[in-house]
């Protein structure tokens, strides 16, 4: 009946690095029906955040909900001067949980970014996101955030351990950076 | 076979009998065909056919016969008759008055050769009479006759020298001229004749009378002896198989001077109507020749009915007559129809070709657009009309060139005229659409039309007509038209009245677009039609408000009379609802009118004022406010300004009396509004001025000090540097301050002119300063233009469209108004239209923010900014954007450097202007 082939369900679901991940939310999916009357309050929240943010005008970061859905965003970090990304953009992706501010968003890049604290999928290790989460932060504090982080990784727990390796050598790592980077498609 | 056998039962004696007779007929008829006997050979002649006859010759001899006559024919008669024309072979002599002379000469000479030739023929046949039953000799005779004809005519036709028929049309051409001149005269003879009559009737009559007839007998005998020899010339035309040919020439002759006639009375007046007077010349003199003409012939009435009868026209049956000439034929009337439309299409065509001008000048001209009413009623073609108006507009009017008032009016005498022809609109659905669109194009539109509207005394110096006074009386007459239709609405539901309704309805013309409903185009309402261009009353409305605000400022007195009449026409137009706004400007102002009255007088009565006034050397009575309430005005483009303390004084206890009187309410003055009147007194001159009260400020500070550099200044006064060098230029265009170099670069020093023979030395000057200043003056308005609220608001658009483009990288313009419309729902809300979000997009690209690429990805800015089709607006890479701004600096520093060297050629042209 499976298409598993004779393997228990529980195995492959061993294998998978992710699993806590995914079924965290779904866990979480029973409270979810009764806070959708709180859905217009997350909205709100989401639109007046998207209002700031388009008008603080910070340079380098900005970001703009995808299509209609204005839970999931698309954000863009330019590369701050005198750091080894300078002149680099990179595209992120923000997708917001039904309860947000409660919970943090799930940030991700989209571009390639040779990071110590960011994988070769995107992920970005950065303890606002985690732990740290409290919902004073905002869409535009996330996004500065990860444009400071660029400048200023943290090597003490590497995702990435050949950037955290090089990081120390400016130079070699720049010209990583740029041998890596790919300018996102106009 | 059975002329074989015959020939095979021949003997001897009968072929030399036929050898005889035949050697016989054929001297007789060389003879016969020279003319050189006739008589005598006669009954030899008949003899040889009569012998031929019987041996069965006869078609031999008449073929024999009829190809003899056909050499001598052509080359007695034809040869020569062509030879007369060989002069007018290559056209230049044709003007030449001896063409007719020439060619009835040709005509009658070669007629009575024919006419001998039938003889002849006539002579053959009697020959075969005598040797037949008489039943087969007439049928013989009139073979003979009918190949004797088509002989003649195709003689003629294949030698027919090309020019011919246009030797015929000019004939015709000058013999109908003479005719016409001919009728002309007599009319207008009959004309003066009538006065004369009138005026010295008791005086004299018989003699006068029989003076007259006499002449009258002698005209119309010219006429018809004209007419006579052109009959003649037609008659003998036809007998030589050229009736085709004739009619063709008459015709074209006839319509040539119908056209040039329209040409002659229509030409290039069109304040008078023509058509009338066309239709009577064409009764007069066409349609009497082509009387005349048929009658002459005698044919017409027998020819023509048999045609006629075959297909009866309905309107032949209609009688529509000739003066004074018994019952038309058919032919008569058809030939009547035919001019009549080649009347109204020429008339027509030449009216549509100048209908530019026509409307141009269109009230004066509507006999000329009555006219063209009705031809186009006969011939039906509104799309050619169409079509012409519209290309004309494209080239002469939809140009960059001209400006929106002459585009504006020529529309509403447009619509006007078109209205005349065609009450329903189809046509000017049609016409009003390209300049519609264009004028959607144009900034200034709303305002020119507002302006229209309001200014109803023509202030407009720079318009010919008075543009502005025929939108207000369609104000007027549109009011006027509200009240009468509420009458109508009564008497409406009345049965009768709806039959009427129902039985004057007829189907829109074809031209008419299936796609756009008949009901909305049945009242073409000019003011509708302005408003649609505009897009909504709400813009109208607003715009207006803003042209009532700027008025009402500027206004040294309360007088709102014109504005309290234009405010109610246009509550009537677009509602009460919508007017609100203005209603309470206006109130403001006859509020403070009567609030400013109420002050002086409290204020003049109590004495401890009196003496503060004393001191300040400056009453109340010098000062009129305007108060007003802020929250319905438009912005109000506040400047800091530091009057001088008098002034000022004054104005704190106006406010504190205010206070005092309309407690809770605080005066909030707005300093750079309004308007001074000085009076400055010089030791040998005074000069009275009305100006803003930055001017005055800026005046009043040289009565301390004579000279002031302009860094000093603008503290002093409490404005930029850049607002007062500006605004300062004002006095040194009149010559009232000089400018000249200060120590600092950027530092001037004015000084204050005390003599004459300054301002004389520096006039030469002033007159070029003025006219470069006069386009910054007339930009600085105090009230916030609609542009200008426009752009306020769309700068919070304008973050987003930035914020959504730098993540999105390119968008198309629905996209981009999709998404506004989704996420800038907060205050304030996203409320535009697409047309709004492209133009405010296209003044991103022209900023060079924004740039916008067509699927191909073009980079060409100039194509941008013109490209009215957005189809992806991307952000401008940043690269560009610097290299662009520094492209901008170093040219703004060559104009600067060209202007400084121009500055020290003219001393006292401040280069400042050009900031």
């Amino acid at each position: 009946m499976t298409l598993n082939g004779g393997y228990p369900e529980g195995q492959e679901f061993q294998d998978n690095a992710a699993l806590p991940a995914i079924s965290l939310p779904n866990a979480k999916q029973t409270p979810t029906p009764a806070k959708t009357v709180d859905n217009q309050s997350v909205l709100k929240r989401l639109q007046s955040e998207l209002m700031a943010l388009m008008m603080c005008g910070d340079p380098g970061i900005s970001a703009f909900p995808e299509g209609d859905n204005i839970f999931l965003w698309r954000g863009t970090i330019t590369g701050s001067k005198d750091t080894v990304f300078e002149g680099t953009v990179y595209k992120l992706s923000l997708s917001f949980p039904t309860d947000y501010p409660f919970k943090a968003p799930k940030v991700k890049f989209e571009t390639v970014c040779f990071h110590p604290n960011v994988d070769l999928f995107g992920n970005i290790c950065l303890d606002i996101l985690q732990d740290k989460w409290s919902s004073a932060y905002d869409v535009r504090t996330i996004l500065l955030s990860i444009q400071s982080l660029l400048g200023e990784p943290n090597n003490d727990s590497p995702l990435n351990t050949h950037a955290a390796a090089l990081w120390s050598n400016q130079a070699e790592y720049r010209k990583m950076v740029e041998k890596l980077y790919k300018p996102p498609a106009q | 076979m059975e002329n074989l056998a015959i020939l095979d039962s021949l003997d001897d004696l009968s072929v030399n009998e036929i050898l005889d007779s035949w050697s016989g007929f054929c001297h007789c008829t060389v003879q016969l065909l020279n003319g050189q006997c006739f008589q005598p050979e006669e009954s030899n002649f008949i003899s040889f056919v009569n012998d031929l006859c019987k041996y069965g010759l006869d078609s031999l001899v008449q073929d024999h016969f009829l190809l003899s006559l056909k050499e001598t024919f052509k080359r007695d008669g034809v040869l020569i008759f062509w030879q007369q024309f060989d002069a007018y072979h290559d056209g230049a002599l044709l003007e030449t008055d001896d063409t007719h002379m020439v060619l009835s000469k040709a005509l009658e000479e070669i007629c009575s050769n024919k006419q001998y030739l039938e003889k002849c023929v006539m002579m053959l046949a009697h020959a075969f009479h005598s040797c037949d039953e008489i039943c087969f000799a007439s049928e013989v005779a009139k073979t003979l006759l009918a190949r004797y004809q088509s002989m003649v005519s195709s003689v003629l036709l294949t030698t027919l020298p090309s020019h011919f028929p246009g030797i015929l049309c000019v004939y015709f051409k000058r013999k109908l001229e003479q005719l016409s001149r001919m009728i002309s005269e007599e009319c207008e003879d009959g004309y003066n004749l009538t006065g004369n009559s009138e005026s010295d009737q008791r005086s004299e009559t018989s003699t006068g009378a029989s003076i007259d007839e006499h002449y009258e007998e002698r005209k119309f005998s010219q006429k018809n002896k004209l007419v006579r020899n052109i009959g003649m010339v037609v008659r003998d035309l036809r007998s030589l198989g050229f009736s085709s040919m004739t009619e063709d020439a008459y015709a074209s002759a006839i319509f040539h001077l119908l056209k040039d006639q329209v040409h002659d009375l229509a030409g290039d007046d069109y304040r008078t109507p023509v058509l009338e007077s066309i239709k009577e010349w064409i009764q007069a003199v066409p349609l009497q020749f082509l009387y005349a003409l048929f009658a002459y012939l005698g044919d017409a009435v027998g020819v023509d009915d048999n045609v006629a009868s075959a297909v009866k026209s309905p309107l032949a049956s209609c009688p529509s007559f000739v003066p004074g000439v018994g019952l038309p034929s058919e032919g008569l009337i058809r030939w009547q129809l035919r001019l009549e439309y080649f009347a109204y299409e020429t008339l027509q065509d030449l009216r549509i070709s100048k209908l530019f001008e026509i409307i141009v000048d269109y009230p004066d001209s509507s006999p000329a657009i009555e006219d063209l009413k009705q031809c186009l009623e006969y011939t039906g073609q509104h799309s050619k009309l169409v079509d012409s108006f519209i290309s004309s507009l494209k080239y002469r009017l939809l140009t960059a060139g001209a400006s929106t008032n002459d585009i504006l009016h020529q529309y509403v005498s447009t619509i006007k005229a078109l209205r005349t022809i065609d009450p329903k609109g189809v046509f000017l659905e049609a016409v009003g659409e390209p300049i519609r669109e264009y004028l959607q194009g144009r900034k200034d539109t709303i305002k020119c039309i507002v302006t229209m509207l309001t200014d109803g005394a023509g202030g407009n110096s720079n318009g010919p007509g008075n543009t502005g006074d025929s939108l207000l009386e369609e104000l007027n007459r549109d009011a006027e038209n509200q009240e009468n239709d509420d009458c109508d609405d009564d008497f409406n539901p009345d049965d009768k009245q709806a039959w009427i309704n129902a039985e004057r309805w007829e189907p829109d013309p074809v031209e008419a677009d299936p796609n756009k409903g008949s009901r909305n185009r049945r009242k073409i309402d000019i003011l509708g039609m302005m408003v649609s261009i505009i897009g909504s009353k709400d813009q109208l409305v607003n715009e207006y408000r803003v042209m009532l605000a700027e008025k009402l400022l500027n206004k040294s007195d309360y007088d709102i009379d014109t504005e309290i009449r234009t405010l109610e026409l246009l509550k009537i137009h677009f509602g009460e609802g919508s007017m609100q706004k203005c209603e309470i400007m206006l109130n403001d102002l006859i509020d403070s009118k009567r609030t400013n009255t109420n002050i002086k007088a409290t204020m003049s009565n109590p004495s401890q004022r009196g003496a503060n006034q004393g001191e300040a050397g400056m009453s109340l009575d010098l000062l009129d406010a305007t108060i007003i309430s802020s929250n319905f005005w438009p912005p109000i483009q506040v400047e800091l300004l530091n009057i001088p303390d008098s002034v000022d004084q004054l104005l704190n206890d106006y406010a504190k009396r205010f206070h005092q009187i309309k407690t809770p309410r605080k005066l909030l003055w707005m300093k750079n509004l309004g308007t001074v009147r000085l009076e400055l007194e010089f030791e040998d001159r005074t000069m009275e001025f009305t100006v803003s009260p930055l001017h005055a400020a800026i005046i009043m500070q040289f009565q301390e000090q004579p000279s002031w550099t302009s860094k000093n200044l603008a503290a002093a006064i409490g404005v930029p540097v850049d607002t007062l060098n500006r605004r300062i230029s004002f006095w040194i265009s009149k010559g009232i301050l000089v400018e000249s170099v200060g120590t600092e670069v950027d530092d001037h020093i004015f000084t204050i002119v005390d003599e004459m023979a300054e301002i004389n030395k520096n006039a030469v000057n002033v007159g070029t300063c003025e006219e470069l200043l006069v386009a910054d003056e007339e930009g600085e308005t105090c009230v916030a233009s609609v542009e200008e609220q426009l752009r306020k608001e769309m700068t919070v658009y304008e973050k987003f469209i930035l914020g959504m483009l730098t993540n999105f990288g390119r968008m198309a313009l629905d996209r981009i108004h999709n998404t506004l419309k989704m996420f800038c729902a907060a205050e304030p809300a996203y409320d535009k239209s697409l047309h709004q979000l492209q133009s405010f997009l296209s003044g991103l690209v022209a900023e060079e923010k924004l740039e916008l690429r067509d699927g191909l990805g073009q980079l060409n800015p100039v194509q941008l900014v013109t490209s009215t089709k957005f189809t992806t607006i991307s952000l401008l890479s940043r690269e560009r954007t610097n290299s662009l701004c520094e492209d901008l600096l170093g040219s703004s520093g060559l104009i600067l450097w060209l202007l400084r060297v121009l500055f020290l050629i003219r001393a006292g042209c401040s280069f400042t202007l050009f900031i």
